[in-house]
């Protein structure tokens, strides 16, 4: 069974998005909801590869992780909130990370810069840029899963030994949603030859590309105001509050969990499901096909929880 | 904690361990120069044409037979063309990432003012990804993955008259996705006398060719298989548009030649070689140059060896049998087959060695021995 956790903020009066103490206090929840507080930690070391050779700041007698956070920048006003990215920082370092080896990254600092992301390329601190940042760049060996091959950001291939998808669940006009998965086109040179036949199987393709499905470690959804449908491109008619975070050692599994938020949401605003309106998703079910998760609901171990101001945590529905 | 509170929380500390640390030293030695700046302004913003707004929003694209539907801040398969707001654009308008003067013989054109220059351009991005692609550094890349050198229409005619290159080549990577760059200065060219070639896959729409064909002056067109299968698996493309496409240049009197990269295991047997002479003797008429080309490994292709010379030779000879009248080899310096026969007397009208005329026995059109007419721009 894959397991995937919705967190959901249970006070009202955050429509404008959560603060980071307040992302901190859910992701702290969404942890606990694998069964321990410091899921994190023992995630990711028990992850941890074995040709672990350099970390940004490691010396020859101390190896470190590298932990890369991929948000999604493409548009300024529906971009991974810097507190999120924040909140999370903060629970890599405290546990145990080096600040010095975490990156905040997309595919441009342009975009990161764009959405307030302050472009950090100094040589302390967690790092903030994107892969066309100077000496950064993309893999000289192509990649391929499927017909199309792709050079991989650097960031994963070279620089990252895990890697935490921090995307921002919305509507997508082609593949139905864009939710983890979808953020990994970021990740790659050649994203616009991924697109046809509703990006399927095109999504899973990418995310089975080595670098990608072997640096993945968990992926952390964004679905506090779901823009429900019109997206990538922001439309703020389209959004609705949520309040969630949706998190997941399995891309597919989590993915799957944003179609029905996104399909909750199209009914809510009287709005035809995703396949009456020609976008089905998919491109998960394809994505399972690749061996990347599980998208059956019914395979899923899902946990909703929600949290107060207070910190405490209480029993939640999905779709309530 | 506002934004300032966190920037300062996540970036302290860490001097010490930055003074003794082992930094990946490619890395890092460039990083530290990073900006922040914003691509899409070093890109051009010009409308794109032949595209339709979609009554529930986004665009459909109808340059090339993809038909890319695109939503606001997506962009087609070929990387180059951008809904914002659902208006198109292209993003290379003017931009150049490839820029050489070149013989024409290297294009390969032929018969085509033969010992003359070409002033070669090509912008990123491509509407296919053939897997044996020699520029796929700049084919397959989005624009602003590429140096570009900023060189519009006028620019770029008024530096062909300024070095006396008489012909524009649109080439390397695939002009059809930079079409509105490459009609505005085909048709400024023709006004200012410097004409134009286009150097292309085939793979476009028909009505935009039909407007931009009587800005040309000679097509060089990759037929690169006759089978669909090729097309579909190698390719990326369709077949059937490529051959809709070269009937149309061919009936609009535009100067057209034919090449064909013969690629070991997947499109060389004495079959294909014969449907291809049939159909192009059916469609283009046996007059139609045909140049077969070497393969050498490449791109996604690196597993196959070199072409076989014989593999050439067997091409040209299956092609000569089935009644072409010119039929040449490409990437094989100093073969004979390099040079134009005269299909009258048998005597060589073009003498060529690689991109050098050595010998030249035409009056005008007409060959010089027998006065048998040659087909072509002399
Ligand atoms: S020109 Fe580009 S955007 Fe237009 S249909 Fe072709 S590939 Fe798609």
């Amino acid at each position: 069974m894959s397991k995937v956790a919705v967190v959901k903020w249970a006070e009202p009066g955050v429509e404008d998005g959560l603060t980071s103490e307040q992302y901190s206090a859910m992701l702290a929840a969404g942890f606990e909801a694998f069964g321990k507080p410091d899921f994190l930690a023992k995630m990711l070391r028990r992850n941890r590869p074995d040709s672990i050779e350099k970390g940004l700041f490691s010396t020859p007698d101390s190896r470190a992780d590298v932990v890369g956070i991929k948000t999604n920048c493409l548009t300024r006003r529906n971009a991974t909130p810097i507190a999120l990215a924040k909140a999370l920082a903060r629970a890599l370092t405290g546990s145990g990370f080096d600040e010095n080896n975490i990156i905040i990254w997309d595919r441009t600092c342009w975009e990161l810069a764009q959405a307030d992301y302050k472009i950090n390329v100094s040589f302390s601190g967690t790092r903030c840029f994107g892969t066309d940042a100077n000496g950064v760049g993309y893999s000289e060996e192509f990649y391929g899963s499927g017909p199309v091959n792709s050079l991989v950001s650097r960031i994963l291939t070279e620089i990252v030994s895990h890697s935490i998808n921090l995307p921002v669940l919305k509507d997508h006009w082609l593949a139905g949603v864009s939710a983890g998965m979808k953020n990994m086109y970021g990740a790659i040179h050649n994203p616009n030859k991924y697109h046809d036949n509703n990006c399927t199987p095109f999504c899973g393709h990418i995310n089975h590309l080595e670098p990608v499905r072997d640096r993945h470690r968990l992926t952390i959804m964004d679905a506090v105001n779901v823009q429900y449908n019109g997206g990538p491109g922001y439309k703020g008619q389209y959004l609705s509050f949520y309040g969630g975070l949706i998190i997941s050692e399995d891309p597919v599994a989590c993915d799957r969990i944003g179609v029905e938020v996104v399909e909750h949401l199209r009914r809510r605003n009287r709005m035809p499901p995703l396949q009456a309106a020609g976008r089905p998703a998919k491109h998960i079910d394809a994505a399972a096909e690749l061996g990347l998760g599980e998208s059956n609901l019914e395979k899923i171990d899902l946990r909703v929880v929600d949290v107060d101001g207070t910190g405490s945590v209480s029993e939640g529905e999905l779709l309530g | 904690m506002n934004r300032r509170t966190f920037i300062r929380c996540v970036g302290c500390g860490a001097a010490a361990a930055a003074a003794q640390s082992g930094l990946l030293p490619e890395f890092l030695g460039g990083v530290q120069n990073a900006m922040a700046f914003d691509y899409t302004k070093k890109l051009s913003s010009v409308e794109a044409r032949h595209y339709k707004k979609k009554p529930d929003g986004g665009i459909e694209c109808g340059i090339c037979p993809r038909h890319c539907f695109v939503t606001d801040l997506e962009r087609g398969y070929c990387g180059v063309r951008e809904n914002r707001d659902d208006t198109y654009y292209t993003l290379v308008y003017g931009l150049s990432c490839a820029v050489n003067i070149d013989p024409i013989e290297k294009k390969p054109l032929f018969h085509f003012y033969p010992g003359t220059t070409a002033f070669s351009i090509a912008t990123a991005g491509c509407n296919v990804n053939c897997k044996f692609c020699q520029n796929w550094e700049i084919s397959q890349v989005r624009p602003e993955q590429v140096d570009n050198l900023d060189l519009p229409p006028k620019a770029l005619v008024d530096v062909c008259r300024q070095r006396k290159v008489p012909t524009i080549a649109y080439t390397y990577s695939e002009p059809v996705i930079f079409y509105e760059y490459m009609y505005d200065t085909a048709e400024l060219g023709h006004r200012s006398g410097v004409k134009s070639v286009m150097i292309t896959g085939g793979y476009i729409e028909k009505q935009p060719l039909a407007e931009l064909l009587p800005h040309l002056d000679a097509v060089k067109v990759d037929l690169k298989a006759i089978r669909e299968a090729y097309y579909r698996d190698v390719v990326g493309g369709e077949l059937q548009p490529v051959l809709d496409r070269l009937i149309q240049m061919k009936e609009s009197g535009v100067w057209l030649e034919l090449v064909y990269l013969v690629v070991p295991t997947l499109n060389d047997t004495e079959q294909e070689f014969r449907d291809l002479a049939r159909w192009v003797k059916t469609y283009l008429g046996a007059d139609t140059p045909l140049h077969f080309s070497r393969f050498f490994p490449q791109y996604l292709l690196k597993n196959l060896p070199p072409t076989p010379q014989r593999t050439l030779e067997t091409a040209h000879s299956v092609c000569r049998a089935e009644g072409l009248e010119y039929v040449y080899l490409g990437n094989l310096r100093g073969h004979p087959s390099e040079s134009t026969y005269c299909p009258g007397c048998g005597k060589i009208v073009v003498g060529r060695r690689g991109y050098t005329i050595y010998e030249y026995n035409l009056k005008g059109n007409l060959c010089r021995f027998c006065e048998k007419h040659i087909p072509g721009l002399f």
